[in-house]
């Protein structure tokens, strides 16, 4: 009987339809979503606003040597080195980058640059809502692209010589 | 020497090579292109044969021999590259990097290192070796040199120059084997020149510089050939540039392609002394004296009050009521300019500048006697020097450096003559100690016979030993001048070839001497009071000799010169000018830093420095260099500009001036016959030249132009010049000079570590201890 072999077939296509319908949804809510992400979901190999990572002192990883900047396809990448001094030690190693600037107009998120990296200091974050109505404001410079200084840190102080200089308010270290 | 030495087959990688004999086998590989990789090797300086990097195939030979070390033989067969060959370079690679600390990243030589390259080229991509390796904290020697001992792979380039090349011997080598390791003359320190010969030398990042240290990588500069400006030698430096917050600022200088007349040298000025173009203290702003105060000003006003000022003295009291002082650090185009400017614009020949060397006499007695002047590559291969005066060591450096490697590389022989016993004695033939330069010249121009040379232990047979040399070069410093280069001039054409050299002190002295900032000579050392073409091309210029620059602080201090146009020149600083004498006088000064002169000055305009600009430099043998623009600061204009405007603000038509634009060039010269006179000459010669008329009032190759037309000596090829090459410019073709005045020349007294006025403004110049507590000469051991 085809017309019974034709229901059976509709039910069994029918019942997947059926079963979704009360499985919880899979579409991003984004904007609307929790969290901080409010719902957007990244695979973590997403290439989007970079970060500058620090070492396990909380000190910068980038040492300057301009090797991302050198590998840019875009030429976004503005870098001003300098040394590190026993007062003010900013990196690991003698050099570090006083100026870090990465311009996101022409940046085209490629990870040639995090390819180059030598150190691992610069990454992609998963940041991705720079749109802005002013062209200059996407020129991040350092500081919007470092990584938050670790909690555990606060009484190292090198690191907080460093951090006065780098422009944060002045906290007398403890044992100095 | 003189026959072509005889040429030796050999076959490399089954091509067949002929070189003289006696090449090495690592040259020999190179005249075909077959490059045979090394660290030890350098050319000119003595073998080492301690990389082993170097390793071939020598057919016949037990075991593989280092190319560096191996003379060429008849019938050599020659492999340089095979699978075992190959393999020796990766292990010696890997061996170099057993200890080498891969830091790449922070290590300034990143990007132009010899081992980077060798290992991407000829290295393992991993190590056998996992033993820890051995960390050294870094050393600094000096100012400019820090040393980073893991760093180093002991090929002892850099105590080899330092010996052989400069004869400084500040840098050896402590312990044997593997715990060899550089050290310094003075245990934890240098005490040396300062030259950083070492640092360019290094093939790694041991040797590093203290002046360029952390600041950028060599890919992120852009590099530019130009020339030094500071001593009178004329080294071709390369500065790289990065853009700044002001425009270019200049981070380091070198001689990476090693192709000026300098070849591998460079002294601590040319390679560290750029810095005086980021000193604080440089003028950013024109500065107009009002109520007894220098205040800032906009630029259109302080031309608009020069102008109005100059022409106030014009109108009342014509020409000769105005001075002119020109520099001997601008350039040709820029002291063309400005004596033309003084004698056209201005009416007056009161133009000067300080000078360092008679080259007026010089003018005078070579006059007509071409092929008689050396240039600076002659006394790298003269067979014979002579050496009169100066201290070339100290003052001229380059010059030292030829002289040096001439008599070290071609046993060459050097005669010196000097009342101090000067460094450059240790490679001389024959020192002449004597009292005074100007008696020795006497005697070798004078007659023998005289009685009161009679006493004068063997100067006799210096004089007869230098009668017998070929293709002598004999060299004067500014002990020698007006009638004693007359003398010189006579024994010279006495000795079949020999050629002369004068020594100004200033990076575009001769320059500013050929180019007339004379008071009697016009450009090319053509009298002011004789007709000739200058005089038919300018219509007005004023035939009566005008004020030196003594008689200039003579009339200002009387009133009779009212006003005073100083370019880049410090008098009141450098030739001890009264101050008080500039007290009634309008005073303009252009320069960079508010010196002794320019704080007494009315109006002041921030100027560009010669690294700043473009144009030519004429280095004190005669030759003629580019210099183009490398730095930039945006608050400074180039002097050229500046007497352009000037001129403009007179009122005075610039086209008289600045030959740019198309002129009458409708006629071309044509209609009425080139030879008329009556034709744009200008326009004549550009079109024969094959040159396009410039289109700008401050193009200065506008002016080049015109010097080449119309300064004879100075018809060089503008293609040569061009491609950054040095060319000789000939004395011999210009004016009859003049013998007087020697009164008026100071000599700078520049050691290796002070340029004049600009020198102060240097902090690596200043920063080194030498400089502080200068060495006597006649501390300097001789061995």
């Amino acid at each position: 009987m085809p017309i019974l072999k034709n229901i059976a077939a509709i039910a069994k296509g029918m019942s997947i339809t059926f079963m979704e319908m009360f499985q919880p949804t899979t579409v991003e809510n984004y904007p609307d979503g929790p969290g901080p992400l409010r719902g957007a979901k990244f695979q973590e190999r997403y290439r989007g606003v970079h970060v500058l990572q620090r070492d396990e002192n909380g000190l910068e990883k980038c040492v300057a040597c301009f090797l991302c900047a050198a590998n840019c396809p875009a030429n976004c990448i503005y870098i001003e080195a300098a040394e590190n001094t026993a007062e003010n030690r900013i990196s690991g190693a003698e050099r570090y980058a006083k100026v870090y600037n990465i311009d996101y107009n022409r940046c085209i998120f490629c990870g040639y640059c995090v390819e180059a990296c030598p150190t691992d200091a610069i990454t992609h974050g998963h940041g991705f809502e720079i749109a802005t109505f002013n062209a200059t404001n996407l020129i991040y410079r350092k500081e919007q692209l470092l990584a938050a200084r670790p909690a555990h840190l606060g009484a190292n102080p090198v690191f907080n010589s460093a951090e006065v200089a780098g422009g944060a308010p002045a906290e007398v270290a403890p044992g100095e | 020497m003189a026959d072509a030495p005889k040429l030796v087959n050999i076959t490399v990688d089954g091509k067949p090579v002929a070189a003289p004999a006696g090449t090495l086998l690592i040259e020999a590989c190179k005249t075909v292109g077959i490059e045979v990789p090394s660290f030890c090797y350098y050319p000119n300086l003595s073998l080492q044969g301690a990389c082993r990097m170097c390793l071939v195939r020598v057919e016949k030979m037990p075991k593989l021999q280092t190319a560096c070390t191996t003379g060429i033989t008849e019938g050599m067969v020659v492999v340089t590259d095979s699978d075992e060959i190959r393999q020796a370079r990766k292990s010696m690679v890997e061996m170099l990097l057993g200890n080498h600390p891969l830091d790449c990243p922070v290590c300034d030589a990143g990007g132009e290192c010899e081992l980077q390259d060798m290992t991407f080229s000829y290295g393992a991509a991993e190590s056998k070796f996992i033993e820890l390796k051995q960390h050294r904290d870094e050393q600094q020697w000096s100012p400019v040199v820090y040393f980073d001992r893991p760093r180093c792979i002991l090929c002892y380039r850099c105590v080899r120059v330092c010996g052989e090349g400069m004869d400084v011997w500040a840098l050896g080598v402590d312990n044997r084997g593997a715990v060899s390791t550089i050290v310094p003359n003075k245990q934890d320190h240098l005490e040396c020149e300062e030259c950083g010969m070492c640092i360019d030398i290094c093939p790694v990042g041991a040797l590093t510089s203290g002046a360029y240290r952390y600041k950028t990588r060599p890919w992120e500069m852009k590099h530019v050939g130009t020339t030094c400006t500071h001593c009178a030698d004329g080294c071709k430096t390369t500065l790289g540039v990065r853009r700044s917050d002001t425009g270019m600022e200049i981070v380091r200088g070198d001689n990476r392609d090693k192709s000026g007349i300098n070849g591998d040298f460079l002294c601590i000025k040319g390679r560290y002394a750029f810095d005086f173009a980021n000193n604080e203290d440089r003028l950013t702003q024109p500065l107009i004296r009002k109520g007894g105060r220098l205040v800032p000003a906009t630029w259109e006003e302080a031309f608009e009050f020069v102008g109005r000022r100059f022409k106030e003295v014009l109108d009342r009291e014509g020409g000769r009521a105005i001075g002119v002082i020109g520099s001997t650090r601008t350039t040709n185009e820029e002291n063309y300019l400005l004596q033309k400017f003084a004698r056209v614009a201005l009416g007056t020949n009161n133009i000067d500048h300080h000078r360092t060397a008679d080259f007026p006499a010089f003018a005078a007695a070579l006059h007509g006697k071409s092929g008689a002047t050396a240039s600076m590559r002659d006394v790298y291969n003269a067979s014979a020097i002579l050496l009169i005066g100066n201290d070339p060591t100290e003052e001229h450096p380059l010059l030292a450096w030829q002289i040096r490697n001439n008599v070290r590389l071609h046993n060459a022989r050097l005669y010196v003559v000097n009342s101090r016993p000067i460094k450059l004695r240790r490679q001389a033939a024959s020192f002449t100690q004597v009292t005074s330069e100007t008696d020795f010249t006497e005697f070798l121009g004078g007659d023998e016979s005289l009685a009161s040379f009679a006493t004068r232990e063997g100067w006799n047979a210096v004089r007869d030993k230098l009668r017998a040399e070929q293709g002598l070069v004999i060299i004067f410093g500014s002990e020698i001048f007006g009638e004693d280069i007359q003398a010189l001039a006579r024994f010279a054409a006495s000795v079949p070839g020999a050629k002369l050299l004068c020594l100004g002190d200033y990076a575009n002295s001769r320059g500013a001497a050929d180019m007339g900032l004379y008071p009697d000579l016009l450009p090319g050392y053509f009298p002011v009071s004789g007709a000739g073409k200058f005089h038919q091309e300018w219509k007005i210029t004023p035939a009566a000799p005008g004020m030196n620059i003594g008689q200039m602080f003579e009339a200002t201090k009387t009133g009779q010169l009212k006003a005073l146009y100083v370019i880049g020149a410090n008098p009141v600083g450098r030739l001890n000018v009264n101050p008080s004498t500039l007290k009634n006088t309008f005073v303009v000064v252009q320069d960079m830093f508010l010196t002794e002169t320019a704080a007494l000055a009315d109006v002041v305009l921030p100027a560009a420095n010669a690294y700043e600009k473009a144009g030519t430099f004429t280095n004190t043998c005669g030759d003629i260099q580019i210099l183009k623009k490398a730095g930039e600061v945006t608050t400074a204009k180039p002097d050229f500009e500046m007497i352009v405007r000037i001129a403009d603000a007179i009122g005075f038509d610039v086209r008289k001036l600045v030959p740019f634009g198309h002129g009458v060039h409708a006629d071309m010269g044509q209609s009425r016959g080139a030879q008329s006179g009556e034709a744009d000459q200008h326009a004549v010669w550009l079109e024969a030249n094959g040159l396009e008329p410039k289109m700008s009032p401050f193009d200065p190759v506008a002016t080049l132009d015109e010097i080449q037309r119309l300064v004879p000596g100075y018809d060089v090829s503008r293609t040569e010049l061009l491609a950054g090459n040095d060319q000789h410019t000939s004395i011999a073709a210009m004016g009859p000079g003049t013998v007087q005045n020697p009164e008026l020349i100071v000599p700078a007294k520049n050691n290796l570590f002070s340029s004049g006025t600009l020198g102060r403004y240097s902090r690596t110049l200043n920063s080194v201890i030498e400089n502080k507590d200068p060495e006597p000469a006649d501390a300097v051991p001789t061995d």
